[in-house]
């Protein structure tokens, strides 16, 4: 029993060690926001919320947010649609090319990001199309695209496909058949891809940095400024913005849990 | 032509197959299939793996189009009407109940599609678990909290809620473990009694056909091989894929008028080329056809004892007799013998 205590005890200190190893650079942050010097020092001679007043006062910051806002929602909801319909193909029907297709589907994801966005500007100011946000979402979702799709996919092999047959057989249309057992069935891979596709663009800076021509996104104005002039509002402008991440995505959650309690 | 038989071919035709044929490719899973099913029959189709059965049965359910051929219900053509709108429901192997949804959803997805109101659909659904004798408290309850045999009863009362003309089953037992699957066999055998509809059951265990079935029929390689009652299959089998196929049996060869197998002449009316003896027709002591054979096995089979016989030959038989037969120990020899009018005679 003594051995059991002493292993029970480990096993609480290594989990404390993981979630501190995953929370001290975030609280880290935190307190570098709470500061009205541009050097870092610990602890802050002044404690103070200036930079968070600085923040939300400027313009800048709600600019930052609405175009990352707009990067992440259009990545949203083209992948949605477009992941779904690749799911189809890439997990349902047996098609001539199908491996292939599955094969090159997931190549983006091996490529390394930075010489992704790369080649993408290339190719963007070769043919002519002025680099802005919507390009931006364009090549984030060159990238997000495939994990989406992935993740969907991974629903359609996770019940059983005669349930469309039976749902047919008992008279269902085409269309009641989406409706009614393939759309409920893949829904949890839906919801997974709205999220991961939100979270993914919405943190991605190698991408937007080569593709967002004069629309600065979140990430990439946080890179600059940490790199070439940083002050406390850098870290006050991430605070913010991962709160507003947060609060987007339990939104969707807590809509979620409404949509499903009302039916 | 037992009672049986007779019985089932003066009621009028329900489903009606002309030369119904199914090819993937360079196979053809079903060859030129024509039978007709009388209204409320209950037909087994039966066949080992690849027989093409399940592609049959999806035939039948519009699941699948024909190659070639027509499916006439009534006598109304309905080769190219899609399964949604046909009049008959199907009882999947894998049950493929909505596991998102409730037992009383499911029973209640036919009526919904139709649009019947939700209090209709509601003591429809009600009624149909007490036809299949589930209790009223399984209505609120996720189809993910059934147990096998409960799921079971769940996709039969799914299949009853679309008010078929025929219900095609493509071995929905065949996942149950043997008790419990005796149990199903009767309740069903007692609803199809009950309800008076049409079924069509498709298994791969003849044991299974005997059972439940009016009428059998077997398919091999795609080709309907043989039709009949239980009784007429088991006395006269076509052929010696069909007599091993119920089970066990001895099947002796006939050259030159002998058995060699047994050394034994053959009776002089030998009506065919092989001679089936069933288990329970090769008996100890002196009958019409009898030799010295040696005891291999001894299995008991609670009433019954299963002996495992070699002829001098070295051919293996197999005899059933009552009681524990404490005689017939491995390895002891004794005179057996059958009657020459319990042979069935097959040419293949």
């Amino acid at each position: 029993m003594r051995q059991g205590r002493h292993l029970s005890a480990l096993r609480t200190l290594w989990i404390v060690a993981i979630l501190a190893f995953l929370y001290i650079p975030i609280v880290s942050v935190v307190l570098a926001s709470l500061a009205n010097t541009r050097y870092m020092r610990f602890p802050h001679r002044v404690w103070t919320l200036e930079a968070y007043g600085d923040a939300l006062s400027s313009f800048t910051t709600w600019q930052l947010h609405s175009i990352s806002l707009s990067i992440a929602l259009s990545v949203v909801v083209l992948s949605t649609i477009l992941g779904t319909l690749g799911a189809v193909a890439f997990a349902r029907y047996d098609w001539r090319g199908r491996t292939w297709f599955q094969r090159f589907m997931v190549l983006p994801i091996f490529f390394p990001q930075p010489v992704l966005g790369l080649a993408l500007l290339l190719t963007f100011t070769a043919i002519g199309i002025q680099p802005s946000w919507k390009t931006a979402a364009l090549a984030h979702l060159v990238w997000i695209l495939p994990i989406v799709t992935l993740v969907i996919s991974v629903r359609f092999f996770g019940y059983d496909v005669a349930q469309e047959e039976a749902a047919y057989d008992l008279g269902a249309t085409h269309v009641q058949v989406v409706r009614e057992v393939t759309l409920p069935q893949i829904w949890p891979g839906i919801f997974s891809g709205i999220l991961f596709g939100f979270l993914l663009s919405w943190s991605n800076l190698p991408l937007s940095v080569f593709t967002s021509g004069p629309d600065t996104p979140l990430p990439v104005w946080l890179f600059s400024r940490t790199a070439t002039n940083y002050s406390p509002l850098v870290p006050s402008v991430a605070v913010i913005g991962t709160v507003v991440s947060a609060l987007i995505v339990v939104g969707a959650g807590l809509l979620l849990w409404a949509g499903r309690r009302l039916r | 032509m037992t009672a049986e038989a007779a019985r089932a071919t003066d009621r009028p035709v329900i489903l009606s197959l002309a030369g119904l044929s199914k090819t993937f490719g360079d196979t053809s899973a079903v060859k030129q299939v024509s039978l007709d099913i009388p209204e409320g029959e209950f037909l087994t189709i039966v066949g080992p793996s690849g027989s093409g059965k399940s592609t049959l049965v999806r035939l039948l359910a519009g699941l699948e189009t024909p190659t070639s051929g027509t499916l006439k219900l009534r006598g109304k053509d309905i080769t190219a009407l899609p399964a949604n709108r046909r009049p008959t429901a199907l009882v999947f192997q894998s049950l493929a109940l909505f596991d998102h949804r409730t037992v009383g959803q499911n029973i209640e997805f036919a009526m919904k599609m139709k649009g019947v109101p939700a209090d209709k659909r509601k003591a429809r659904a009600h009624e149909l678990l007490a036809l299949v004798r589930l209790s009223d408290s399984y209505y609120e309850r996720p189809v993910t909290h059934c147990s096998g045999g409960e799921r079971q009863r769940v996709a039969l009362a799914r299949a009853f809620a679309s008010d078929p003309e025929i219900l095609f089953f493509d071995e929905p037992l065949s996942a149950i473990d043997y008790r419990l699957r005796k149990t199903l066999e009767v309740e069903l055998k007692e609803l199809h009694q009950r309800t008076g509809r049409t079924f069509v059951y498709i298994t791969h265990s003849l044991e299974e056909a005997m059972i439940m079935s009016d009428r059998i029929a077997i398919l091999k390689d795609g080709d309907l091989i043989q039709i009949g009652t239980p009784a007429e299959i088991y006395r006269q089998p076509r052929d010696r894929f069909v007599a091993s196929f119920m089970g066990e049996v001895n099947i002796l060869r006939v050259e030159d008028g002998t058995f060699p197998d047994i050394g034994r002449p053959a009776p002089a009316d030998a009506a065919g080329a092989y001679a089936i003896v069933r288990p329970e027709d090769l008996l100890p002591g002196s009958r019409d056809v009898t030799a010295e054979y040696a005891v291999t096995q001894r299995l008991m089979l609670g009433s019954r004892t299963q002996l495992h016989l070699a002829s001098p030959s070295g051919a293996s038989f197999v005899s059933e007799i009552a009681g524990a037969a404490e005689v017939f120990q491995v390895g002891t020899s004794h005179a057996f013998g059958f009657d020459t009018d319990r042979i069935a005679w097959v040419d293949r």
